[in-house]
């Protein structure tokens, strides 16, 4: 034997089996570095720098009984979106969980839904998958080690959120009670984790059948619904059942951070996650490969296909999208505005947290439905929104990074008519959106007897918002690059997002504060309008779909 | 009269990755006119310079009397593409489709492309996501067809069609010359280009290496030959025949190097008893490497030493 052939034959190194081209886990791990970078690095700033800002900003007992008497003011509808509130709220653990508690097992639940939906079944769908089963690697180990290739970042984002907060919990303490021990900090963790690969595992078991789109939709739709019903079981019993159905409503009594320990429903939703993980390897091993039923919905008529120019083919090319995503906003309409009428009945029982608003924004009547969606459905709205933005142009840049527009744009349609048709198209989807929000919003208002003229009026601000941002998408996809477009919208929406959510926490300077789009939209729902920062919003987005178009129009069409 | 389409020092760089290098070149009005190369040679890179998808680095190049990048979109008017890659809508049905593109264009006679769905042999009611690859090529083509333009870019445009689609395009591609139309057709397939093509262009490494008649194709052109006998080999007969080289013999198989015409070679070996005759058409890519390989290592290595 040659010593050529001795080299041929030796394998990769264990490096580039763990990390690299040297194996598929070793490709997953690749392929998950940014994500994983990403939120080690969220989870960490928040721990350490939002712990040590709230210690600091409370540190007498005065000013922690302060605090807790406002959180508790506030009617236990109001809270919904936050933790549970426990008896040791004045303490850093305490407040840590109610504030942030369930919101990181939400981020990392939309990461794992996102990888593990699409580490099998996209890959199947593009046909890459065929190439990789003929390699001669099994099936199971194919799936085995995509798995794990999400199961390993996964782990270390979790045991740098561990190392935070243990860190945050010994080094931050000021009064007696902050401490966060080390076994509770484990404690959280644990429940983070499986929380957030529930979700993951129930897309990765349903992949197989239904294709990515599906099993990402019905994942992100249990966990969305599951958090929100989980959330607000509390102030509206009858959502109580609807809770349990969901590893949220299971685990809700689980408050780590507080000290506050539930693990058989831990240990259960982590043996659900077993189970849903073994299924999907199991389905992927037996089923044939890249063959998914559709989930069976209607087909869009041939008048809205948009058949006839590039206007009606972006908007008819996102149309379905557009509805979905109105359907999904305007049921949360429906949901918060109906709940509404409870909202006013409690804010009148609750005089201290009543004068306390109408200190704050004088003229404005908070003990009405538009207060209630206002406080309640405004935040989580507008990010909804914005992804729904994020979604459409991402449909707008397949038409360059899928290579269709190599055929298009060799029609007699100039590259400036293309992307401002398409921007106005991209429009369009936002309209049809936010008529059906506003629909779900006026159903939900009514239904509770009240005002529905301003909170309908009001809700127009989600779509002067997702305009907004998709003028900002194309600026970014016409000048650079179209596969960069989506992923800078959504970069936008966190970054200015966490800005307006820690922004005054951890003392950022006001200009990076006002770079939040929806810190200058005033109190819509209300009727209290920023009427200069609505324009500007709208001023962005059609300027970022002009000058969009006019940097397309000047580049290389890329492939 | 003018010629369809003209590239003078045609130059693309993709930042520093070489596309295409100073390529000049005519295609006159009503020929068909092929574009031949290896993978990465720059075929794509000179029909989407010419598309004005992208702006050449240097030079220029006009397509009916109009430079690319000044009106692209009045010489898109008059012409069809189909790309040697491309995707199009997953969620419209190929009629969809085709529809799409005609009111994109505008005065696409429905009857003409009718008559394109039924001889491409199409379903146009199929999901475009649902069609196999050979299908999709055939949905790109009767889109670039459709509406009769005066020029047509093809891509690799046989790519994934079964042989006797492959006859239809090369009869409809007949019928667009007949109609005095013009075709730019690249490929890496010789015989494809002898069999639709008046004169061809050959692209290595981003540069025009050869522009000619297709016959002269033939000339480049050689087969490999295999002659097994029943008796002794008679070797010295063939080595003295026209385009004979590279003659080896081994136990009673002789084996040679034909350019050009083979038929001297069919005649001497008729007058043997044979037990096979095997000719084998190479590979462009092994004629590339024969005609201008050793040429291009030459150059390179002068070059090297002039350095």
């Amino acid at each position: 034997m040659t010593a050529s052939t001795q080299t041929l034959r030796q394998g990769p190194s264990l490096y580039r089996r763990l990390y690299g081209f040297g194996s598929v886990f070793a490709k997953a791990m690749r392929d998950s570095r940014r994500a994983t970078i990403v939120a080690g690095l969220l989870l960490a700033v928040t721990f350490l720098g939002v712990a040590g800002a709230v210690v600091k900003q409370f540190d007498t007992p005065a000013s922690r009984d302060e605090m807790v008497a406002l959180i508790k003011s506030l009617p236990p509808v109001l809270a919904g979106l936050g933790g549970k509130i426990t008896d040791n709220l004045g303490t850093m653990g305490g407040y840590l969980q109610y504030k942030y508690g369930t919101f990181f097992p939400m981020v990392l639940t939309l990461w794992s839904i996102l990888a593990l939906s699409g580490t099998l079944a996209s890959e199947a769908q593009r046909g890459s998958l065929d190439v990789l089963a003929a390699t001669g690697l099994s099936r199971r180990r194919i799936a085995l080690e995509k798995l794990f290739g999400h199961l390993v970042p996964m782990g270390i984002v979790l045991l740098i959120t561990f190392i935070s907060i243990a860190i945050a919990g010994q080094a931050y303490p000021v009064l007696p009670g902050d401490e966060i021990s080390v076994s509770s900090a484990f404690a959280y963790t644990v429940w983070l984790g499986f929380i957030a690969l529930a979700g993951g595992a129930l897309a990765f078991a349903l992949g197989p059948f239904v294709g990515r789109g599906g099993a990402a939709g019905v994942a992100g739709f249990v966990t969305f619904a599951g958090f929100i019903t989980s959330g607000y079981q509390q102030a509206i019993p009858a959502m109580e059942p609807i809770a349990k159905l969901t590893w949220w409503g299971w685990t809700y009594n689980h408050t780590a951070l507080s000290g506050q320990y539930d693990w058989p429903p831990v240990l259960l939703v982590g043996v659900l996650v077993v189970v849903l993980l073994a299924f999907g390897v199991e389905a992927f091993v037996r089923r044939d490969i890249g063959s998914t039923s559709a989930i069976p919905v209607p087909r869009m008529p041939q008048f809205l296909l948009g058949l006839g120019g590039p206007i009606g083919r972006a908007a008819g090319a996102n149309l379905g999208a557009a509805i979905w995503w109105g359907l999904g906003i305007g049921f949360f309409g429906i949901t918060m505005g109906s709940a509404s009428r409870g909202f006013m009945d409690q804010l009148r029982d609750s005089p201290a947290f009543m004068h306390l608003l109408q200190t704050a924004f004088p003229g404005i009547d908070y003990a009405s439905a538009g207060g209630f969606l206002q406080l309640l459905f405004v935040e989580f709205g507008v990010i909804l929104a914005g992804l729904a933005a994020a979604t459409f142009i991402s449909g707008w840049a397949s038409d360059e990074t899928s290579g269709r527009l190599e055929m298009v744009l060799a029609t007699p349609l100039s590259r400036l008519r293309w992307a401002l048709g398409s921007g106005v198209g991209l429009v369009i989807d936002v309209v049809v959106f936010l008529a059906i929000t506003i629909a779900g919003i006026a159903i939900g208002v009514a239904s509770s007897g009240s005002d529905v003229s301003t909170p309908a009026t009001g809700a127009l601000i989600l779509g002067i918002y997702a305009i907004a941002l998709v003028g900002i998408g194309m600026l970014v996809g016409g000048w650079l690059r179209t596969s960069w477009a989506a992923a800078a919208v959504v970069i936008f929406l966190v970054l200015t997002w966490f800005v307006q959510l820690l922004g005054p926490l951890l003392g950022l300077p006001d200009v990076l504060q006002d770079l939040a789009l929806t810190s200058h939209f005033g109190q819509p729902m209300v009727g209290a309008w920023d009427v200069p920062g609505a324009i500007g919003a709208l001023v962005l987005g059609v300027a970022g779909i002009g000058l969009g178009a006019l940097g397309f129009a000047r580049r290389d069409l890329r492939r | 009269m003018p010629p369809v389409i003209q590239a003078e020092k045609l130059t693309k760089y993709y930042g520093t990755y070489r596309g295409i290098i100073d390529v000049d070149l005519e295609v006159n009005e009503g020929e068909a006119f092929g574009f031949l190369g290896p993978n990465g040679a720059g075929k794509t890179t000179m029909i989407r310079t010419l598309l004005d998808h992208i702006r050449p680095t240097s030079g220029k190049a006009s397509i009916f009397g109009i430079d690319t990048t000044t009106d692209p979109v009045a010489i898109h008017r008059r012409l069809g593409y189909l790309p040697g890659e491309f995707a199009l809508y997953d969620k419209l049905t190929g009629g969809q489709t085709l529809e799409y593109f005609a009111n994109l264009r505008g005065g696409v006679d429905k009857a003409y492309q009718a008559s394109l769905v039924q001889r491409l042999d199409v379903d146009p009611s199929r999901r475009f996501r649902e069609y196999s690859k050979g299908n999709k090529q055939k949905v790109g083509l009767i889109i670039a067809l459709q509406h009769r333009p005066d020029l047509l870019l093809l891509d690799e445009p046989t790519s994934g069609l079964d042989p006797l689609i492959q006859q239809v395009f090369y009869e409809v591609i007949r019928e667009a010359k007949a109609e005095g139309r013009t075709v730019f057709l690249s490929s890496h397939i010789l015989s494809e280009v002898e069999k639709t093509c008046d004169r061809v262009a050959i692209i290595r490494e981003g540069k025009l290496a050869r522009v000619d008649r297709t016959e002269s194709l033939r000339d480049l052109a050689h087969h490999t030959v295999e002659l097994v006998f029943a008796g002794p080999v008679p070797a010295t007969e063939f080595e003295q025949l026209p385009g004979v080289s590279d003659v080896s013999s081994d136990n009673h198989v002789l084996r040679m190097r034909v350019s050009g015409n083979i038929a001297a070679v069919v005649r001497a070996a008729a007058k043997y008893d044979l037990s096979d005759f095997i000719s084998r058409e190479p590979s462009l890519e092994e004629t590339f490497l024969a005609e201008y390989g050793k040429a291009g290592e030459a150059a390179q290595a002068v070059e090297a030493g002039a350095r």
